[in-house]
Parts: C-alpha cells; structure tokens; sequence
C-alpha cells in the first residue's frame, strides 16, 4: 500500500468510528427500544404496584384524565382494555406521548419503565365491566344530534364550535359520563369553556366562554362565535355563571329514546381518522 | 457631555481613566504606523495598550449597590435586598416606561437567572447551559458561551441556570453536569472547569455562585435523586476546591444522631440541595445558605430524626466553612419543602433594638426573622395558609399539626409541595421596613410508597396531586416589625416570578406574562407590560449613559425598559 493509501485508509476508518460512536451517542439519549419492554404488564395484579400506581396516577395522570380515569381534559381510560386495548400499546402510548395532543411523552430519565407499568396496573383496576350490548340507533341518534346539538359542538368538520369538538369523544368519555353531562347532572367544565358575562362600560352584557384571562385583560368566544379581547378598565363587571352554557336536555326536551339513539351516535364518534380506517 | 473613548482592543474607556490611556495609546498608535508605513505602507494595526481596565474587586461585590448603576450579584448585594437606589423611575413616572430592547436565546427552555450589569455590559446565563455577554444600551450581542452537554443529564426541574458570579475578569457559573466553570468575561472562553460530582449519580448545578474574597461558592442539587447535598467553596483562580460543608451530617459530624429508622445509610442519599444562592455578611465573615428537601421527599420512615441539615439555613465561617450555626425550619422535612430561598440580610428596629437579622419566607409557609449571629429565632409567623404546623414555638420548633403526614391513602396538606413561595426572590425595602413576596396559596393530596435507593434513580418515595381549585397565587408585602400583611396584590395565574424595589418607592413584579410595578406603601398597581411568557425570574434595575433601565427575565426572552424620551 502506498503511503498515500494508507493515510486514506486510516482517515476512513477514523471517519467510520466517528459516525459509529455518533450513531451509539444518538442511539443512546433516545427512549427505550420498544422490543425492551414486556408485552404484557409483569406487575398486574401486584397489590404493591396498585398501591404505587395509584399515587402516581393521581400525581401524573389525574390532571387530565380526571382523579377516577373517567376522563377530563384527557380520555377516559377505564374502558381502554374492555374495547380491546392491549397492555403494549399503553405502555407505548405513556412512553412516547400522542404527537399532536396534551399527552406527552414520559422521559425515560424520569419516568421509569416499572413505574409505567405501576400506573398500568393500576388503571386496569378501575376497568369497566364491558357494557352490555349498546342500545339505541346510531344513524337517528345523528339528526338527533344535528337538530340539537350541532349549533354548538363540531363533528368532524361540520357544526358550531362555542362548545368543544365531539369527533372523539366516543374513546374520550363512556357512555354514562355523556349522559350525566346532557341530562344536567354533572357540572364539569371544560377550561376554556367556562361560561363568562361581561358589561361594557356603555352597559352591553356579552356572553360568551373564556379563551384566556389576565390581571389586565379577558379574552372570549361570544355567544356569536366571535373571538374577542377586552381590556378589563373598560369593563364594569365580569360574572363566572356556575352553570355551564349548555342547556340541560331533561326527559321533557329528549325524549328516553332519542337519548338513546344520541347516546349510541356519540359513543361511535372516534375521530375521522379511525372513522376512515 | 460624557467623555467616551474606544480603546484599540475594543473596550470602552471611562472619564478619568481616560488622559492616563489616550497618552501612550497614541503613542504606541504612531510608533506602529511609523513601523507599518515603513515597512510595507499599509493601514497601523490594531494592538493592546496596556493600561488599567475596569475589572470587579472583592471589594466592589462587598459594596454592592452603593454604586447602583452596577449588579454584580444575584440578589444585587451581600444581603440579597434586591432594592435598588436609583430613583430615575418613580412612581408618578413609572407609567412611562417602555420597552428599549430585547434579547432572545434561540433556545428552548427559560430563564430563571439574575442578569449582571457591570461598565455597560449585560452578564447572563440562559437554559442548557448557555451563556451571553450583551450590550447593556442596545441588547446586541458581544459574545455567546455554550456547554457541550453530555447525554444523560439528571434534573427534576428544568435545565435552567440561575446566574453568574463575577470577580476581576472571571465569571462564575454551576453547570447541569455538576462542574463549576469560570469564563472569561471579555470573550466567554472557559478559563478553568471543575468537576464538583459525578452527574450520572443525579448531582447538578443550577445555583448562581456567591463570590466572597478570592472564593466562589456554590451548592449541588439534586435531592429528588438521592445525593448527599453540600456547599463548596473553590479559589477564583485556578479552580481548586477550598473547603466543603455536607448538609446532611456524616457519622464525623454533630447532628449525625439525627439520621435514624430503617436505613442506616439515610444520611449518604439525604438531600439537602442547594440551588439558590446564599448571602454573606463580611462584618460577622459568615456566608448564610438555605438547604433543601431531605430525601427521599415523602416518605420519612427510613429516616427518623430531624434530619439535619436539611429544610434549613446555615451559617458558615467563608474562610473555612466550618458551621457557625444552623437554624432547620423543616425538621424531618417530609412534604418536599426545600429552604432553598434566597436568605435576606438587614439591619431591622425590632421591640426598639436595632438587630442584625436574616429575613426568610419559607417554602413551608412561615415568615422568619432570625438573629444574624447567633440563628436564635426572632419571630415565625405563616404568610399563607398552612396545615402542616400551626405556629412556630419559642424554642424554634414548628408546633406541627395532626393529619399532616403522607401517607399510602393520601394525605391533605397546605402549602403544597411547591410551597409558600419558592426559588422566586423577595425583596426587601428598609426604608419602610416591607419585605415583598411571591406568595402561593395552595393544597395537596400527599401520597406515600417505598423506594429504594439506587444511583442516579428517582428517590422521592411518593407524589402530590396538587388540588386545582386551593390554587392562587399574589404579591405580598409583609411588615418585618410585625410579621402581618401590609397589602396584597391577586395573580390571575400562578405566579413564580422573582421581586425587585427601589428607592423611589417602586416595587417590580408580576404575573401571567405581565411585568408590573407597584407603589410599594399602598401595593397599588402603577404599571404593565404583557410580555407573552410567564416569569421565571425577577426583575433588575441598573443605570447607563444617565438612563436607568429595568431588565426582565420572562420566558427566553430579556426585556429592557426605560422611561420613554420625547
């Protein structure tokens, strides 16, 4: 080998070692190969890991998907496994966070892979007994929903959009936690739909939801479906009304049936792209 | 007008130094260019003139802002009082103040720092380890300092960074790896680096440095990783280590028989973070640093005891670091209530008696005044809402209260882990003898499990869900003489913004993005200014070219402020 040829293949084989350490060095900050992680939880069942699982939930997880996983901001998680989730997938979902939503990742230097399936096992405990065999008609329960519903809530793409968008909202809230919100007997409320009056300083009230809100200034979706600031100088009253600003659908506006088809229709809605899948 | 020249190596000249310079500077400028016309007829070059520069004395960062167009230390002064004489901006004015520059890191992350203003120059620290020499008029950048990180890094809380030190022509900065590196303050090349730990073990460095004499000191974080917490001190130029104080207490140290239960070893993964900055007093030559959680956070069995030196403050001779004293305000801290709060020193009329003493708003919820000398306690008085302990008794001990323990089914207590207050800095004004806080109204569910030490790993043994609807957030201004609440003002959000005051009358806060001022007697609100990122940081006043500004940290943006000029 000549000299020259020589160098060169001692530069390449240095060049080689660096984009090989480079490679290890990357491989080595990202999150756990996912073929390292059982596929099934190895703590299920574990009452310590319950113990511990519970208070890491309640730490980590209640915050959005509400202190008995039935969901909040987040979707209800007690009827993951009764429609076919798998322990796998969960525990992929918890590591690398759902791209695109509040969900996040869960850092490895943090989060450990035990403490993950703790919080897994857990959760399985608050599982839903697998519903009875669903009820009503989902293609009525849709005019039901157009005719009352949709001036205000979004189906994938279509109707209002002053209260939030239900394309998910069948993997996001059971059944019972859907009725309890539209016969009037649950009084949660979304952050950024709380109800809010203001009166102007020439006396005009506005209704409308809160977006935002600082010391100097609120800003709101009005009942219009007009996105506006107002600077809190200008104003002579801001009013938080407990009640949300859906009104309540008793058996005397709904009648047991169409609440029944409704039901059925919003429990289908999984979002567009499982629609279409 | 004033008197400006550049010298040839770039910096600006100040009056009278000046005719000492300008002399053998022109000299030295036509001697080259006699040599370059000579030699090949070009343009004379640029060379350094050797002449007395503007450099930090040991003896500038113990006055402190008696020369207040300067900040050389996190809390302004030795004392940390954060209150600044510069009287430009007063309250009748203050509504004419309006953004002159900013400066963005181009980064992720936030800042939390407290930028250093020394001849003109902006000194401060960013997230990830980052580094910026600005220029204080203009905001434009002089030179930029990056750490290569190593992967791996361990932090609970951030990668954040609270500050430099300065001393001559070194600055002074903890890094996330746990080293302590000193910079050259005129090009951010690195001039030594130390490691203080093992990072990979869960140590890192988050604190700004308090510089005193020849000496930089700085503390370790890490106490939600199980690490033994401790104080160092390093000579400012060369790097090497001086002396270390441990704050949780070794079976060679008094206090040790505070290490009991189930793990007999408790003391070595103790906690006991440091990562705020102490104050010193030259007077007694005693440097006073708050201490963090002990460890693991919730769960205590494996640690009887008080468990000192955590959850208090120390006071350590700056020459030795032999402990003075310590007053705990946590004993056998189980709620996560690190005292790693800025300590203020001052000089208070107390029962008609002038006493030295140091001033403490306490993650825990209490207000201390402590006596400087001795750490007897004067007063503890709750500034928030507090179900841990009701009061502190006359002995120093918290009366603690039932029920507050954590617990497997979960426990209810106030304040919640993220305290009273927090890494936030206070202020203090002693001309009306109102100390201003970012206080926190809140409660959490306490949950305990078991945990088992290992390196590098979590050791928290258990969690809090913070409870939603117990969340509030105000500035308070609390009368020292008294202990009571003068005024208040509500946050919107929650608020973890850091205080500034002035002479004027003047105090900076904020919330929800907004930088505010207020008048600091009556708390009314005088001024805002939205932002567009929460504050991490406070607020800090320095004065150029007769012009007083006010600088504020919020998100990764800096904001300088000015009265407008027509």
């Amino acid at each position: 080998m000549s000299r020259t040829a020589q160098r060169l293949a001692v530069f390449l084989a240095f060049a080689l070692g660096c984009v090989c350490a480079h490679a290890a060095a990357a491989q080595d900050r990202s999150a756990p190969r996912p073929e390292l992680r059982a596929a099934t939880n190895p703590l299920e069942g574990n009452a310590l890991a319950i113990s511990n699982g519970a208070a890491m939930f309640r730490n980590r997880c209640a915050g959005c998907h509400g202190p008995d996983a039935h969901g909040y901001l987040g979707p209800d998680l007690t009827s993951y496994w009764s429609a076919g989730g798998t322990d796998a997938r969960m525990f992929d979902i918890v590591r690398r966070g759902v791209p695109g939503t509040e969900m996040p990742p869960a850092d490895p230097q943090r989060v450990l892979d035990k403490d993950i399936w703790q919080t897994l096992a857990y959760i399985r405990t608050l599982s839903a007994i697998p519903a009875g065999a669903p009820t009503g008609d989902a293609v009525s329960g849709e005019r039901v929903f157009r005719a009352n519903c949709a001036s205000c809530h979004r189906v994938n793409g279509r109707g209002g959009q002053l209260g939030p968008d239900l394309s998910r909202i069948g993997s996001a809230r059971p059944r019972a936690g859907l009725a309890g919100k539209i016969r009037g007997s649950s009084d949660v409320i979304r952050p950024g739909y709380e109800p809010v009056t203001l009166v102007t300083r020439d006396g005009e009230r506005i209704r409308g939801v809160r977006k935002n809100e600082d010391e100097f200034s609120i800003q709101i979706m009005d009942a219009r479906e007009r996105l506006q600031g107002y600077v809190k100088a200008n104003l002579t009253a801001i009013t938080f009304d407990k009640q949300s600003l859906m009104p309540v659908y008793g058996p005397d506006r709904l009648n047991d049936r169409d609440f029944d088809d409704l039901l059925r229709y919003l429990t289908s809605l999984r979002g567009a792209t499982e629609t279409a899948r | 007008m004033r008197k400006q020249t550049r010298g040839l190596d770039g910096r600006d000249g100040q009056d009278g130094q000046d005719t000492n310079r300008i002399v053998p500077a022109v000299l030295v400028m036509l001697a080259c260019a006699l040599s370059w016309t000579l030699a090949s007829a070009q343009q004379p070059a640029l060379r350094k003139v050797e002449g007395p520069t503007a450099s930090v004395t040991s003896q500038d960062l113990r006055e402190g802002l008696k020369n207040p167009t300067r900040w050389l230390t996190y809390g302004g002064d030795y004392g940390n009082l954060r209150h600044s004489p510069l009287t430009q901006i007063t309250p009748a004015n203050v509504n004419r103040l309006v953004p002159q520059w900013q400066f963005q890191t181009d980064t992720l992350g936030k800042f939390e720092a407290a930028p250093l203003v020394f001849d003109g120059v902006v000194y401060v620290t960013g997230p990830l380890d980052t580094g910026w020499a600005l220029d204080a008029r203009t905001g434009r950048q002089i030179w930029r300092y990056r750490r290569e990180l190593p992967s791996g890094l361990i932090a609970c809380c951030g990668l954040v960074n609270r500050g430099f030190g300065v001393l001559g022509d070194l600055l002074f900065k903890t890094t996330l790896d746990a080293h302590i590196v000193a910079i050259s303050r005129k090009t951010g090349a690195i001039e030594w680096d130390t490691a203080m730990e093992d990072f990979r073990r869960g140590y890192s460095g988050t604190t700004a440095p308090l510089v005193v004499k020849d000496k930089v000191i700085v503390g370790i974080a890490g106490a939600e990783y199980g690490i033994r917490g401790f104080i160092d001190a390093y000579d400012a130029q060369t790097g090497k280590q001086v002396w270390r104080f441990y704050t949780t207490a070794g079976p060679q140290d008094p206090g040790h028989g505070t290490w009991r239960g189930t793990d007999a070893k408790a003391w070595e993964h103790g906690g006991g973070s440091i990562w705020v900055p102490g104050a010193y007093d030259p007077e007694l030559n005693l440097t006073y640093w708050g201490t963090g959680n002990a460890g693991p956070d919730y769960n205590g069995l494996e640690r009887e005891g008080d468990n000192l030196y955590t959850a208090s403050v120390v006071a350590l001779d700056a020459d030795t670091g032999k402990l003075r004293w310590h007053y705990q305000f946590t004993p056998h801290d189980i709620w996560d209530y690190d005292s790693t709060q800025m300590p203020v020193l001052a000089d208070v009329t107390l029962g008609g008696e002038l006493r030295k003493v140091v001033l403490f708003a306490n993650r825990n919820g209490f207000f201390y005044v402590l006596d400087r000398a001795t750490g007897k306690l004067i007063r503890g008085k709750p500034f928030i809402q507090t179900t841990w302990a009701k009061e502190i008794r006359a002995d120093g001990r918290p009366m603690l209260l039932p029920n507050s323990v954590p617990s497997e089914q979960g426990t209810r207590v106030c304040p919640d882990q993220s305290g009273g207050t927090n890494w936030m800095p206070p202020s203090f004004d002693p001309s009306l003898g109102l100390f201003f806080v970012t206080a926190r109204e809140s409660c959490g569910i306490f949950f305990t499990w078991k945990d088992d030490y290992t390196p590098g790993e979590a050791f928290r043994g258990g969690a809090v869900q913070r409870l939603g609807d117990t969340q509030s957030s105000m500035l308070r201004a609390i009368d020292v003489t008294t202990g009571e609440r003068r005024w208040e003002f509500p946050y919107t959000t929650q608020s973890w913004a850091g205080v500034l005051s002035t002479a004027s009358g003047l105090v900076f806060a904020g919330g929800s993005g907004n930088v505010m001022a207020f008048d600091a007697k009556s708390g009314k609100n005088l001024w805002h200014f939205q932002t567009g990122s929460s504050l991490y940081a406070g607020a800090m006043t320095y004065m150029v070219d007769g012009r007083q500004y006010v600088l504020m940290p919020a998100g990764t943006t800096l904001t300088a402020f000015a009265l407008a000029e027509f």
